[in-house]
């Protein structure tokens, strides 16, 4: 039984989750006067327990700092099954979510990727368009902080991020030269890390550690961006709270959760309205535990679509090597430039849709080591490992790819009949494969990226067709749509079953773009939350 | 519970890194730069779950001839050589000795001016991405 106050507090508003888009709903909702509680399964994290600016960082980048939460193993992470996956999801449970390790490469969606139904034949349309949804990646650069340079002929004309780019460095240049002897777009990449200081975050001070936390307080993570005005506006923020089942009452009407607390006690927190923002994984996973009932399918489930259409984006990478130094550690990570030449479809190439391209730095020498590993130990050690290091480190950049995986019903977030977090909750299991169209896609687009590297005049260079720890992108498990047949939630976010509940995280999306999700995710995210307030006089509560 | 070596398998750890990471190529050998030191304990301890392999490693190679010892293991238990390795690499690549030969100053702070212009405004580069124009498809009435 959970614990259960006698006269508890019913909140207005319970989030669950503290990520990206939890936090942007949280501070929203507070600044409203709403009176809102947010449960987080993980910690708050201080800037002092990364490692990116001490020599230690790259050994501790392999396990604490990990994205893969099989790989750390931690008490606030949750096991995923992936023994059926061809991906690994990454993420990070904390007050800030996966924007604690993301690379805040702080993209939008392109006009076409709201429309693929009507483009390309496929999928589905999303129920509103770019047009739409632009005044809230406006209003998301200045909450952010985003740093880059308007212009993009990638995008419809708009307003300017309201941070100067940052560099691009060696590396960006290099990229570059080759894109413009190829006559192929590149542009100085968005990132949601300030060049200059901004909103009580410091400037980047290109460390290039962004993917283990930023220890310099500069990275637009949302435990720094969004908690803080939500907290001073009221919001109550519990940690370690985690939720194992929304609970609903005889009408069908979400009355609350319960959650673990660190201390192993069941507790519940009632609220009018609930809005889930676990990720695409976590969110499914949670509706499939909450059954009853009235919901033996889970909740918000009478499509038969929570958990499926899971996209994660497959990543692929060609690595050029150079003569001359590059200084290829030096951030931001944060992207340099990025290219969509090979963004739209193009019938002729025999597959449809496309990827962004970016160049990252590559980090330290360490890190470099990884592809080693099970080689013979002539060619990992020895003076070969002395030659490999003079050959690579410092002299290289990556075009990465991600592609759009398309949405398909047989990849799906199931809840795992022996896997268990530690408090005994199911964990999720992953079923995920790349299509044949994404196969094509991947492989044009790694021979597009092989001319880029040697045009920017690579003297060597490595192909990754697909990089198992690349799932950060967690997308589509609980998709919006007008027909609630074939979909979960609606335009808002609120749940065709249950009309106070609400999703806001990548979990709605329809489609997956090529693009890093989370400035979508928060744009949507704040577009759903201003809807929610303006039509709080009219949202259907439990009695 | 002490977390430090003993001194014989100090010296096994030194002899596997000194295979793994020989004095070539105008590179000193691990145990030059000190991997065996308080950077091990510091290592172990940062990364307690390196340790149960780490120790296996070292105590099926105590008293082999070291080559010998890595290629077994790397054949026979490559997560106790990985171990192995990756103490000795995370060490090596952490002397100052090293990074000043690999010419890398470490993960450093170097902030930029960001009222600069970019040099790929300044000379021209980007304005060719510009004039070739836009490459969006627009949303469709």
């Amino acid at each position: 039984m959970a614990n259960i106050k006698k006269g508890a507090k019913v909140a207005d508003v319970l989030i669950i989750g503290a990520g990206a888009s939890g936090s942007v709903a949280a501070k929203h909702l507070a600044e409203a006067g709403i009176d809102v509680v947010c449960l987080e399964q993980g910690p708050k994290v201080d800037n002092s327990e990364f490692w990116g600016d001490k020599p230690e960082w790259e050994l501790m980048a392999q396990k604490r700092w990990h994205p893969n939460p099989n790989v750390r193993d931690l008490e606030n992470d949750y096991p995923v099954d992936t023994s059926e996956s061809d991906v690994n999801p990454l993420m990070y449970n904390a007050v800030g979510g996966s924007t604690i390790l993301y690379a805040a490469h702080w993209q939008r969606f392109m006009p076409s990727d709201f429309r693929v139904k009507t483009l390309d034949g496929v999928a589905d349309d999303w129920p509103f368009t770019y047009e739409d949804l632009e005044p809230f990646y406006d209003a998301m650069d200045i909450e952010m902080g985003v740093s880059g340079l308007g212009g993009d002929p990638a995008y419809p004309p708009g307003k300017a991020p309201p941070l100067p780019p940052l560099p691009i460095g060696k590396i960006g240049m290099k990229a570059a030269e080759g894109m413009n002897k190829l006559g192929w777009h590149w542009w100085p990449g968005p990132n949601a890390i300030p060049s200059r200081p901004y909103d009580g975050r410091n400037q980047c001070v290109r460390r290039g550690t962004c993917l283990t936390g930023c220890a310099d307080r500069a990275k637009a993570s949302t435990d720094h961006t969004h908690w803080p005005a939500a907290l001073v506006h009221g919001a109550t923020l519990i940690t370690g709270a985690r939720v194992r089942e929304i609970t609903v009452n005889a009408e069908g009407l979400a009355t609350g959760a319960i959650y673990i607390d660190r201390n192993g006690r069941e507790r519940e927190q009632r609220a009018e309205v609930v809005i889930v923002c676990c990720n695409g994984v976590g969110t499914p996973r949670l509706l499939q535990l909450s059954k009853s009932a009235r919901f033996p399918d889970g909740l918000a489930n009478s499509s038969g679509l929570v958990g499926k259409n899971l996209m994660m984006h497959p990543y692929a990478a060609v690595s050029g090597y150079f003569d001359e130094p590059l200084e290829s550690w030096l951030g931001p990570a944060g992207q340099t430039i990025q290219s969509m030449q090979f963004y739209e479809t193009d019938a002729t190439r025999g597959f449809v849709r496309g990827a962004k391209w970016q160049v990252m730095p590559s980090g330290g020498p360490l890190g470099m080591r990884a592809a080693y590993g099970g080689k013979p130990l002539e060619e990992a050690w020895g003076a070969n490992l002395h030659r490999n290091t003079r050959k690579v480190f410092g002299r290289a950049f990556e075009w990465g790819i991600i592609a759009e995986d398309l949405p398909d019903e047989t990849n799906q977030v199931v809840l795992d009949a022996k896997l268990c977090d530690s408090d005994g909750i199911p964990s999720p299991k992953l079923i995920y494969k790349n299509s044949d169209n994404t196969k094509r896609l991947i492989d044009f687009h790694l021979e597009r990226a092989k001319e880029a590297t040697l045009a920017a005049g690579a003297v060597d260079m490595s192909v990754t067709p697909l990089m198992r720890d690349c799932g950060w992108h967690l997308m589509g498990t609980a998709r919006m749509g007008v027909d609630p047949e074939r979909s979960v939630v609606d335009q808002w976010g609120r749940a065709h079953d249950v009309p106070n509940l609400y999703v806001y995280d990548g979990s709605v999306f329809v489609t997956s773009s090529g693009f890093n999700p989370t400035g979508t995710i928060c744009a949507i995210a704040l577009r759903s939350v201003k809807h929610l307030i303006a039509q709080r006089r009219n949202q259907k509560v439990a009695a | 519970m002490s977390t430090k070596l003993d001194d014989a398998l100090r010296r096994t750890f030194l002899a596997i890194a000194d295979v793994l990471i020989p004095e070539a190529e105008g590179m000193p050998m691990a145990s030059q730069v000190g991997v065996g030191g308080e950077i091990l304990d510091r290592m172990l301890a940062l990364r307690p779950d390196l340790r149960e392999a780490f120790l296996r490693g070292l105590r099926a190679a105590a008293g082999k001839p070291p080559a010998a010892a890595a290629e077994t293991l790397n054949r026979d238990d490559p997560a106790a050589l990985g171990a192995i390795g990756l103490v000795a690499s995370a060490g090596y690549y952490m002397s100052a000795q090293v990074r000043e030969l690999i010419g890398y100053p470490g993960q450093e702070s170097r902030p930029a001016d960001p009222d600069a212009t970019p040099e790929y405004v300044a000379n021209g580069m980007l304005q060719q991405v510009i004039d070739r124009g836009p490459i969006f498809k627009p949303t469709p009435k």
